[in-house]
């Protein structure tokens, strides 16, 4: 043991888990949380956010109301959403065995588009009490659709993969359908796939909260076996795992974070499969026993890209998934490009 | 016709009375004295009754009049913040832009008034708009005064221009064919001058009055006047009659192709009046 230590660090590779990167990204979502939550129109100091927050005299009236109401709030959803979307598209990567895996795979995008389009269109005047619950369980159901068509579970994860294809498919037409018979609904239904999170209140982000926080534990919980999934079924049987029922369990929690975050912030793309190939690439490791390292620096990319949303065009917004897309995209093809070179 | 007449009568005294009520409220109610509009027609409203002052910034779109304080705020996607960073004391807000009643929320719980907009259907919708926005700024007076002279000036080019013999008409909306209905506001300019709108049999289509056509409908309705609201994106008279199949159409052969302007059509304010009488102008030679 000793010598296989030293040898990884005459590597330069360190432990499998290395608790500096881990560190240094939930400082990264500290920093960009306290800029996050310092930036806007209306100037507020410093020193009276750190007061307010810290329970003392500090701001008050409008600008309090704009802390605490407005600025916070939207801070914390982005983080959970940001987390929630990264730790699912790494766990949906290494279900799937397949690096382009992300949470949307299985028609969770375009099921809760589906009934997003549902609750605009039909709710007559009360759209955003319905919209959350109507994405939500559009994302799940057309989840599990996949799963009944694949036939028993995960014989072949493949089979999974095809029909949440279709299925996605399915139900962007059934969308597109619905959209083209409600003109009104056209802005609507294109903002939200675009992503936004535009103005989230306590009670959103309470709710959510609670089912992202508990599928990440989950996640995080079952990290170690989930190295197992990369491997043969048959290896991960002789180490003792059960291939199916750890899939079962992944593909789920993955799918209730997913299901929550799209419901509170409409369709984000890219940061299930930026973030994820980032830590992996900075760390040079594959294992999910970096989860926790991927949940924290997901939750900083989303805040840090939330922050240009709002401030780009400021005072309009841009909408989050064009950041994120924008910034994410070249980023990762850099990273890509670099880990190859490193490995030739 | 008398029947139908009595009823608009009947409501337009009903919305009177209200908005004078509304007047009384508003009169012992604070006036807002720091309104921002995020609406194009609001903001042309609040103008034509003289609370231009009172008016401290509005949304990109509202480009009419040309003193308005036109500002960065973006009316689809409002920003909160932003709003709250000039300290009005009324936000006028559509309902159509992104997550409206969470923004209306938002400007609640930080003390700012809200007057929600939902684009009117008809003209006493518009009338309305016109008479509330006129109370909660002050001027119910004035607005009172503008909705009437609004009225008769619609009532006098409506006489004057309306057709005997129905005529058909296609309206365009992009180059995709998209349409109105009757059920529209625009739609029902058009058949205030017994215009018969070939989208009607389409009305199916979209819930909401906004079907989308086929080419060979429209050649077959053949329309005897095509007004584009698309001539901003590039439709003119000769790119509609090269389309393959229109140039038999009515409306091509006879040369009443008319491309309508920019921002009107879709100003639900002060105007109408303009419109109107566009469409009046339009029309006159047709039989």
């Amino acid at each position: 043991m000793q010598k296989i230590r030293s040898e990884r660090k005459a590597d330069g590779l360190g432990e499998i888990w290395n608790w500096k990167i881990t560190a240094s990204c939930a400082l990264f979502l500290l920093f960009v949380s306290i800029l996050a939550i310092s930036f806007g129109p209306i100037h507020l100091g410093f020193g009276d956010i750190v007061k307010t927050l810290l329970g003392m005299k500090g701001l008050h009236g409008q600008e309090r109301t704009v802390l605490l109401d407005l600025r916070l709030p939207r801070m914390i959803l982005a983080a959970l959403v940001g987390a929630a979307l990264s730790t699912s598209g790494a766990v949906y990567q290494t279900v799937f065995r397949n690096p382009l895996a992300d949470p949307y795979l299985l028609g969770a995008a375009s099921g809760a588009g589906l009934g997003a389009t549902i609750a605009i269109t039909n709710s007559g005047g009360n759209i955003y009490g319905l919209l959350p619950i109507f994405s939500f369980l559009g994302a799940t159901l057309a989840v599990m659709t996949s799963f009944f068509i694949s036939g028993r579970f995960f014989a072949e994860p493949n089979t999974l993969l095809l029909s949440g294809i279709a299925v996605g498919s399915f139900a962007t037409a059934i969308q597109t359908y619905l959209q083209q018979r409600h003109s009104n609904a056209l802005r609507p239904v294109y903002n939200w796939i675009l992503g936004e999170l535009t103005v989230a209140n306590w009670s959103i982000v309470s709710w959510s909260s609670m089912y992202i926080l508990s599928a990440i534990t989950i996640l995080i919980s079952v990290s170690k076996k989930l190295d197992g999934l990369l491997l043969s079924d048959e290896e991960s049987f002789s180490l003792g795992i059960d291939p199916n029922r750890l899939r079962l369990l992944a593909v789920g929690a993955a799918t209730l974070a997913t299901a929550t975050a799209v419901s509170a912030s409409g369709l984000i793309g890219f940061v299930g499969i930026v973030v994820p190939h980032l830590v992996r690439g900075v760390t040079r490791r594959v294992t999910n026993r970096s989860l926790t390292t991927i949940a924290l620096a997901g939750a900083g990319f989303l805040v840090l890209a939330d922050l240009g949303a709002r401030s780009i065009l400021s005072p309009a917004e841009l909408p989050i998934g064009v950041i994120t897309a924008f910034v994410g995209a070249p980023f990762f093809l850099f990273v890509l490009r670099t880990r190859r070179m490193s490995h030739s | 016709m008398s029947r139908h007449k009595r009823l608009s009568a009947i409501s337009l005294i009903l919305s009177t009375a209200m908005s004078l009520c509304m007047y009384g409220q508003a009169a012992n109610a604070a006036t807002s004295h720091r309104i921002i509009s995020l609406s194009p027609s609001a903001t042309e409203d609040l103008f034509a009754i003289g609370a231009g002052p009172a008016v401290i910034a509005v949304d990109q779109l509202s480009n009419y009049p040309a003193n308005a304080p036109v500002s960065k705020l973006d009316a689809f996607t409002p920003n909160v913040e932003a709003i709250a960073a000039y300290k009005p004391d009324l936000v006028v807000l559509n309902s159509g832009a992104t997550k409206a009643e969470s923004v209306k929320s938002a400007l609640t719980k930080l003390k700012i008034k809200v007057y929600y907009e939902s684009a009117p259907t008809d003209l006493q919708g518009a009338y309305k708009e016109i008479t509330e926005i006129g109370a909660l700024a002050g001027r119910g007076a004035q607005a009172q005064k503008l909705v009437r002279s609004m009225q008769a000036a619609i009532k006098k080019t409506i006489s004057s221009a309306r057709k005997k013999t129905p005529i058909n008409f296609y309206h365009e909306l992009d180059d995709t064919l998209y349409s109105i209905t009757s059920d529209t506001f625009i739609g029902k300019v058009y058949k205030d001058f017994n215009l018969v709108n070939v989208a009607d049999a389409a009305a199916k289509a979209d819930s909401y009055g906004y079907p989308q056509l086929t080419s060979e409908y429209v050649v077959q309705s053949n329309p005897t006047i095509i007004f584009l609201s698309d001539a901003q994106y590039g439709a003119s008279e000769s790119t509609v009659s090269a389309r393959p199949g229109w140039s038999g159409i009515k409306a091509v052969t006879s040369r009443h192709i008319i491309s309508l302007p920019d921002d009107i059509p879709s100003r639900w304010g002060p105007r109408l009046v303009d419109f109107y009488a566009f469409v009046a102008k339009s029309i006159a030679g047709l039989n």
